[in-house]
């Protein structure tokens, strides 16, 4: 029993601020305008020259948003990014920016804009 | 005096204590197992266990977390940084748990032991108690795809983020 107890209290946690992918898109939207999954694909797609370990999202993520992926370095399982594979995704708004601001730093070595949120938002709600 | 070698009752016996040692065995307390307490609360998988193993603290000394900790802009090359607030939280349970706790269970102890006083390793896997529990998985299992690099615990080590390392949760992938 001992062991499934940080698992019940996540459940009793996730109503608190848990939110569809749509909402947060809606959110992104309503500060960067209308969103894009051409572009957000595009934008996870991209080959990066700035990248100190990973140069493009898809270099841990896999090209594919439903496979699981693996971080470059230390090769741990990374869950699929879309929400048609992996329910928990885009559904925590301040998950949602820190790996943005991490990962964006990453890759890009600059923050994200809100519009590149937006896409890339889009793109993976899009992803079915 | 009666020949006690093979007959159907000494083989009997020699079945049945064998069979009872072996439940023993199979159903012992894990008391041994390498167990190591891990922080409570879910900051501490979902903050450093999202890119790697949440390692357990029981692993180094307290003064190679707070380096460690001190250092998250550049962790092995990337931007880990925390928020302060919960930056310290996860540095109090790391030292908290470290090896050299008065609490520090067996293990703990002995991976303590093995460290010089004046260092304050970051890396898990170049210690010498790592290396020692090791030593007998090839190079070529450390290559494959799903484990990669040493410092993947949870590729074999199935519980590893329970903080669970003993050698009955082993599974090598393939």
């Amino acid at each position: 029993m001992k062991r499934y107890l940080p698992l019940l209290a996540l459940f009793a946690a996730l109503p608190l601020q848990a939110e569809t992918p749509q909402q947060i898109l809606d959110a992104l939207v309503a500060q960067a305008g209308p969103a894009s999954a051409a572009r957000g694909e595009q934008l996870f797609r991209a080959k990066s020259t700035a990248g100190k370990t990973a140069d493009a999202c898809t270099s841990c993520h896999t090209d594919n948003p439903k496979a699981p992926g693996q971080h470059v370095k230390t090769h741990k399982t990374i869950d699929p990014l879309a929400p048609v594979a992996q329910k928990d995704r885009f559904t925590d708004p301040a998950k949602v920016e820190k790996w943005f601001k991490r990962n964006c730093n990453e890759v890009l070595a600059r923050a994200c804009t809100a519009q590149e949120k937006a896409d890339f938002t889009a793109y993976m709600i899009s992803v079915k | 005096m009666d020949h006690a070698g093979l007959n159907w009752k000494n083989l009997l016996t020699l079945a049945l204590a064998v069979g009872a040692t072996a439940f023993a065995i199979a159903r012992a307390p894990a008391d041994d197992e390498a167990i190591f307490p891990m922080p409570a609360g879910k900051t501490y998988l979902n903050e450093c266990g999202s890119c790697h193993t949440a390692f357990a603290p029981g692993l180094l000394p307290a003064r190679s977390w707070r380096k460690m900790l001190a250092g998250l802009t550049d962790h092995f090359g990337e931007d880990a940084s925390l928020d302060e607030p919960q930056r310290l939280a996860i540095l109090k349970d790391l030292e908290t748990l470290a090896a050299d706790t008065p609490q520090a269970n067996l293990r703990m102890r002995r991976i303590n032991g093995a460290i010089p006083g004046n260092a304050a390793p970051q890396r898990i896997t170049e210690s010498g108690y790592f290396k020692f529990m090791h030593d007998e998985v090839p190079r070529h299992i450390w290559q494959r795809k799903k484990i990669g690099t040493p410092g993947n615990c949870l590729a074999c080590h199935t519980r590893a983020n329970e903080g669970r390392y003993g050698e009955r949760e082993v599974r090598i992938p393939q």
